[in-house]
């Protein structure tokens, strides 16, 4: 679906700022929803994340002494605002992404790791113990799923031969979907934005047995609410660029809607299914098996673009 | 050695209704033996005392209003009771049971919550004499 | 601001008020990086005075106020009282009762061993397995339920007998609920003995070997997985379990794996010698009669609680009121084994070390004072008052 909103439109209201606001709470409650199923239990009604949102916002904000105070209050700003932008390149909701120019897709990569960062130094600016043990484990576990998720994304990139979402989302319906042609691929990329989005069981930066809140232990009222809007929102967004890579595009709303909430029944599944694991299980996962996997599919896509004209199944899909 | 050993559960549950008793919406059947609020039969009852004795939560209060015709007062406080059912093994006449519908006991009051059984002119009769001790307690302090 | 300061070590406290403990007790772990180094705990944050309050009720009301030493084992408590009572009193409880108060130990027991499953699977942040398991464990809650009159605090005991009965339709709703958990419990076990990312976080986590175990004193399942073989309802058995046996169950390896495994084929112990009981249960009497003063005199009584070996002092001065109650209950024996075998371990296995020996809080209302050298010392009530005083300066 092609249509040009005014720009102003696209960051306020759609496909940015409000209406990607209430996706993500949407979305939340899908999740929380189905991982509830999944443990024969009802879950949350549905209007529980809105409700959540409008509690912490009205709650005071406490401010812990020990902290830099600017910083503090900067950081969940800085990480919604980051996760918002990076909306902007993306096909949201299956319409042609707001902006896009020709390397977008690296931007976007980056725009969606400046929440854990952020999330890292908000724990580490805090003088609390679970918080710094947390803001270790998050950056740890960044340093591990990071460079695996870019690589996986890479991969349709490489073959279509285009480092522009709009492009590839354009070009990924009309080929065979990338979820069979690099399925090595698409499972990285689905773990790793588990991995990103802190999901169990790579939940280890907020295990709540462990270390209470992880870095955020410390945040309260608004800073709170900020940060998890923003985490509900880098879901969706990262569930539409899974989609739109491996599952042939986004071409319309209905595309977006189903392909995303199929991807959401997976990944629920697949927090259900196992105990967490320990920060160094993880790490050790990401970089003894992740990483040889991407590297191997990397490597069939580079043969298959150079045997790709013989073998229609490779490469170019 | 398996990953995901419970993929079956999940799918299992994910087809089934889920298990969450909807309670204050959907009040569930309770066991005939349950335990719940303590009833008093004031007809039967000898005036022995053992229950009030025996109560681990002083819970029962039993106000004799005429020993020679067996008309006694019970005074249950609700919010006392931890549903032993001590009294009930006590009882030598079988005057106390717990029912087992009456069970959602919470007060909803500041005041206590307390129910008085037995005959209502020896119901009345005891709470005039409460009265009467209360309004005289009050007017002592006041003397002094 | 640290820089002023001579280096210290990174602690990380846990508790009193901690998601990982659904009841309080303060723990302080130092740490390298991931790696703990040393741990400390403080209990003591719910003492209720109840051995004190002991001595202010009569005989017939301690037997309710025992009960509620522990939520989740109520009925051994409560037995391990009346059973000392009776002893005092030299009363002998009919057959049957011996029975039917041997039915509700070990429903009991897997109420018990079911509801730590699901809490050590959350520790370990395997909540499906939690939801399940305690899905699972509403089966016997139910069955209690409607044997006893109610899910937690049954009851079922009074001085001299029990107060319920068994009937056809409980027996027959009994079996139904065993044969369906017992399913059930067997689906467990394959989980927790072969789910790959489960099994990284018990096996050769918190291992304990067997001269740790006798040294420290662990007892029940947790001293059991490390393969000592005690329990009180074997060495020395009590209501009817002289009739009704049951098997030791054992483990070699002594890590939470092997907790996990002692537990579940606990539970298959329990499921047959429910089944056993249930099917041959003696007719005869429920309750005998039993003096209100209590002889003069001083008794123990031990009995196997889902923790481990629980044990009860009373003393009578003849009157109507015990003149000393003294509860030692099991998971007081067992932080020990916690806190030496934390060492070592990554923070991510605290908690799951701490739910490995099925920690009880509330029973541990009670002063340690642990004796490194061997010099035996007495404490009067004015030390203990002094110390008490300074403590809290």
């Amino acid at each position: 679906m092609n249509i040009s909103l005014p720009p102003l439109v696209a960051l306020l209201l759609f496909p940015g700022g409000l209406v990607l606001l209430i996706s993500g709470l949407v979305y939340e409650y899908a999740d929380r929803k189905l991982v509830a199923r999944y443990q024969n239990r009802i879950g949350p009604r549905w209007f529980q994340p809105l409700a959540d949102m409008i509690k912490l916002l009205a709650k005071e904000e406490v401010i812990p002494t020990g902290v830099i105070k600017g910083l503090f209050i900067f950081l969940p700003i800085v990480a919604l605002t980051a996760i918002l932008t990076a909306a902007l390149y993306v096909p949201m909701f299956g319409f042609k992404p707001a902006y896009s120019f020709s390397g977008d897709l690296i931007v976007t990569v980056y725009l969606l790791s400046l929440m854990t960062l952020c999330i890292g130094l908000a724990g580490a600016n805090t003088e609390d113990r679970f918080s710094l043990v947390g803001a270790t484990r998050a950056l740890t576990q960044m340093f591990s799923y990071e460079a695996p998720f870019l690589f996986a994304l890479l991969g349709p990139a490489i073959a279509l031969g285009t480092w522009n979402i709009g492009t590839i989302n354009a070009a990924a319906g009309q080929n065979l979907w990338f979820i069979i042609a690099q399925p090595l691929g698409f499972l990285a990329a689905l773990i790793g934005l588990m991995g990103k989005l802190e999901l169990s069981p790579f939940d280890a930066p907020e295990a709540e047995t462990e270390i209470v809140a992880g870095a955020l232990t410390e945040y309260s009222g608004r800073g709170l609410a900020l940060f998890r809007i923003g985490r509900d929102v880098e879901l969706v967004i990262g569930l539409t660029l899974v989609a739109s890579f491996f599952l042939g595009g986004l071409g319309s709303p209905l595309d977006f809607l189903w392909k995303t909430l199929i991807l959401l029944l997976v990944t629920a599944a697949l927090q259900s299914l196992f105990a967490r694991l320990r920060i160094d299980q993880t790490v050790g996962l990401w970089w003894r098996w992740g990483s040889i996997l991407i590297l191997a599919q990397l490597i069939l896509i580079v043969i298959g673009r150079f045997v790709g004209p013989f073998i229609p199944f490779l490469g170019r899909g | 050695m398996t990953i995901g050993s419970m993929l079956g559960d999940i799918v299992n549950s994910f087809i089934k209704k889920p298990v969450t008793e909807k309670y204050p919406f959907v009040r569930s059947e309770t066991p005939e033996d349950f335990r719940g609020k303590v009833v008093f039969d004031a007809e039967t009852c000898t005036g022995c005392g053992l229950c009030v004795k025996d109560c681990p939560s002083k819970a029962l209060e039993l106000f004799t209003v005429d020993k020679a015709n067996k008309k006694f007062v019970m005074l249950y406080r609700v919010d006392r009771c931890t549903y032993c059912a001590q009294c009930e093994v006590s009882c030598r006449s079988k005057s106390i049971s717990l029912s087992d519908d009456q069970w959602e006991l919470a007060a909803t009051s500041l005041k206590p919550f307390e129910v008085y059984y037995g005959r209502e002119e020896d119901v009345k009769y005891v709470l005039d004499q409460a009265a009467q001790t209360a309004a005289g307690a009050s007017e002592e302090t006041e003397k002094e | 601001m640290g820089s002023e300061k001579k280096p210290e070590k990174f602690v990380v406290s846990i508790g009193p008020q901690h998601p990982a403990l659904k009841e309080p007790g303060h723990f302080e772990f130092g740490v390298e990086g991931e790696i703990v180094t040393s741990a400390t705990a403080r209990l003591g944050f719910v003492h209720r005075g109840m051995e004190k309050g002991t001595e202010s009720r009569t005989w017939v009301q301690n037997l309710y106020l025992m009960e509620r030493v522990c939520g989740i084992c109520s009925h051994v408590h409560a037995m391990a009282y009346a059973q000392g009572v009776e002893k005092l009193a030299h009363v002998e409880v009919p057959p049957r009762a011996r029975a039917i108060r041997e039915l509700i130990a070990e429903l009991e027991r897997i109420h018990s061993h079911l509801l730590w499953l699901g809490v050590a699977a959350h520790e370990g942040g395997f909540d499906t397995l939690f939801m399940l398991s305690w899905r699972d464990r509403e089966t016997v809650m139910d069955l209690l339920e409607s044997i006893t009159g109610n899910r937690v605090n049954y009851s079922a005991n009074v001085l001299g007998g029990v107060k319920i009965d068994i009937d056809e339709a409980k027996i027959s709703a009994i079996h139904k609920g065993m044969d369906f958990l017992e399913e059930r419990t067997r689906h467990y076990m394959k989980v927790v003995t072969e789910d790959e990312t489960f099994l990284g976080r018990t096996r050769n986590i918190g291992s304990m070997s067997l001269d740790l175990a006798l040294r420290l004193g662990a007892v029940g399942p947790t001293a059991r997985a490390s393969g000592v073989t005690y329990d009180v309802r074997v060495d020395s058995p009590y209501a009817a379990y002289a009739d009704f046996p049951i098997k030791v169950v054992t483990d070699t390896a002594g890590d939470l794996e092997a907790r996990f495994v002692v537990r579940i084929k606990e539970l298959y112990e329990s499921f047959r010698v429910i089944r056993e009981l249930i099917d041959h249960m003696p007719a005869s009497e429920l309750t005998t009669r039993i003096p209100r003063r209590m002889p003069e005199g001083e008794v123990v009584s031990r009995v196997e609680a889902p923790r481990g070996e629980l044990f009860y002092y009373l003393k009578s001065n003849g009157s109507d009121m015990p003149e000393r109650i003294k509860v030692r209950t099991p998971s007081l024996c067992n932080w020990g084994s916690v806190l030496s075998t934390a060492v070592g371990h990554k923070l991510a296995d605290m908690p799951m070390i701490l739910a490995g020996i099925d920690p009880c809080f509330s029973c541990n209302d009670r002063m340690v004072l642990v004796n490194q050298d061997n010099n035996l010392s007495t404490w009067s009530w004015e030390d203990l008052r002094q110390y008490g005083i300074e403590y809290y300066k």
